[in-house]
């Protein structure tokens, strides 16, 4: 627990609602902005892409290093954040 | 094979004839679907080409176990089955291939062009035979290094003895 950050912490805490996609965490400004532009405005679009993906977090990762050039470390935790909020939400 | 070009459906019965678990096959998620069914399919060609050698050498093998004087045409359809069905036997091969490599070479020479047809790969060498010779030498060297190291430590301890 305390090797996450405050703002997967605060992800994962509640419900998403509209947040949007920079709320990630691992996704900065630069990274949202592009999935943004693909189509991925707010946080549970990209929740969508995760559970297509059947929550596979390793899929996940490649998908988002593809789609907006994550590195592995942003991607990962992009990833593991999904996965806790669904298995606190889902 | 362009994945790129088959489409949804067709990925998705790749998908399940490779076993590859996954989820629905769509625009966003097709791509990820299509890397992993391209490492699958460079891992199992592969693999396959490699099993190739094993089968080729099982042939071998079991060519050397059976020696029978029934005629060369018996001796090899006896091969041919004996090959099909012992593929996954290979460990007890193994240990007869250590026993009775000399003999290969000898009967490798009448075999080749008549088991040439079945085999799968012919081009390949058998790199495979030789790497039960290689465990077999390097079990050798090690047992001489704990040998030489137990002659080594009885001989120090001697010496100190008599010193």
């Amino acid at each position: 627990m305390s090797t996450t950050s405050q703002k997967h912490r605060d992800f994962v805490g509640e419900p998403m609602g509209d947040k949007p996609v920079t709320a990630l965490s691992g996704i900065g400004d630069s990274l949202g902005k592009k999935l943004e532009d693909q189509g991925f405005d707010k946080a549970f679009v990209v929740l969508g892409q995760f559970l297509l993906l059947k929550k596979d977090t390793e899929m996940f990762t490649e998908w988002l290093k593809d789609a907006s050039g994550a590195n592995s470390r942003q991607a990962g935790s992009c990833a593991q954040c999904l996965k806790e909020w669904c298995d606190a939400f889902l | 094979m362009s994945l790129s070009k088959k489409s949804n459906d067709d990925i998705l019965k790749l998908l399940d004839e490779h076993g590859i678990k996954h989820g629905p096959v769509v625009d966003s998620t097709r791509k990820q679907y299509e890397k992993k069914l391209e490492k699958v399919v460079e891992k199992s060609s592969v693999k396959a080409s490699s099993d190739k050698t094993y089968y080729r050498e099982e042939e071998e093998t079991s060519y050397v176990t059976y020696r029978s004087p029934f005629g060369e045409e018996g001796f090899v359809d006896t091969v041919i089955r004996r090959g099909i069905s012992t593929r996954d036997e290979d460990k007890e091969l193994d240990q007869h291939t250590n026993a009775s490599k000399s003999t290969i070479q000898f009967t490798s020479k009448t075999v080749n062009h008549s088991v040439q047809q079945s085999s799968l790969q012919y081009n390949k060498p058998p790199i495979k035979s030789g790497s039960s010779k290689w465990k077999a030498v390097r079990l050798l060297l090690l047992l001489l290094a704990v040998f030489a190291a137990a002659c080594y430590g009885a001989y120090w301890y001697l010496w100190n003895y008599q010193s």
